[in-house]
């Protein structure tokens, strides 16, 4: 498998223009020269959806340990739930971190 | 596959945990005897568990089904100054065998320990996957 700088560099240029005013970076310019037209990621929109979702494990989280407290709950759904708010978490700060290295060595790029 | 196998063995700790009651039950009522005369000692009880489909998981987590009581005979002994005997001077004691509690408990024991295990490595390896990512 084989990946050239130009395929990635198309590849976040499509996922520039697909997020509309969501991006600092102009939705310009970059035009895909081959294969299909797909629509655009929304990279705002996919880390609002998975910052909800972690979100979600994490309230549930909150609210087993919150009965846990109170003598109504169970350790074991307790330290499931931590540990399911805990993936989640991990989950979608490395994908940011993945995107946001990527948009950074665009913007590094010599033009 | 991580948090699936997870609430998994999640299940399976519940279920044991249940056992672990029950089997501290026992034990702790090993002597318990009636409160009047000629009466039913305490039952020896046992936790039975069933696998059930979860549809949203595709996978079989345990389940207690029920507590239900040993049916197996009290045992006899003669007592005559023991409030719970009856006319005769016998005493209906439990039928829960110690041996066979502690035996039971070191089952339970290891089962929650093996699902402890699975948590750990199904979480081990989730957190490995993630970390092709970083």
């Amino acid at each position: 498998m084989s990946i050239g700088a130009l395929d990635a560099g198309m590849a976040y240029g499509r996922a520039i223009t697909g997020a509309k005013g969501g991006s600092l970076l102009p939705s310009t310019s970059l035009t895909e020269s081959g294969g299909s037209e797909g629509a655009g990621l929304n990279f705002g929109a996919m880390v609002g959806q998975m910052v909800g979702t972690a979100t979600t494990s994490l309230h549930g989280a909150e609210k087993a340990s919150a009965a846990q407290v109170s003598g109504k709950g169970n350790l074991i759904d307790v330290v499931t739930a931590i540990g399911a708010a805990e993936t989640a978490l991990d989950t979608v700060v490395a994908v940011r971190d993945r995107v946001v290295s990527a948009y950074g060595e665009i913007m590094r790029m010599q033009i | 596959m991580g948090s699936d196998s997870i609430g998994i063995s999640a299940s399976g700790l519940r279920a044991q945990a249940v056992r672990m009651k029950v089997i501290a039950e026992n034990l702790a009522n090993a002597d318990s005897v009636a409160a009047n005369p000629g009466g039913a000692p305490y039952q020896r009880k046992i936790a039975t568990f069933r696998a059930v489909l979860d549809g949203k998981q595709k996978g079989g987590e345990v389940q207690v089904t029920g507590v239900t009581g040993d049916k197996s005979a009290f045992g006899r002994t003669y007592q005559p100054g023991n409030p719970a005997a009856d006319a005769t001077g016998y005493v209906q004691t439990p039928n829960v065998d110690p041996l066979l509690e502690a035996a039971d408990m070191k089952a339970a024991q290891r089962s929650y320990e093996a699902n402890l295990n699975a948590i750990e490595a199904a979480r081990g390896l989730t957190m490995r996957t993630l970390d092709l990512l970083k």
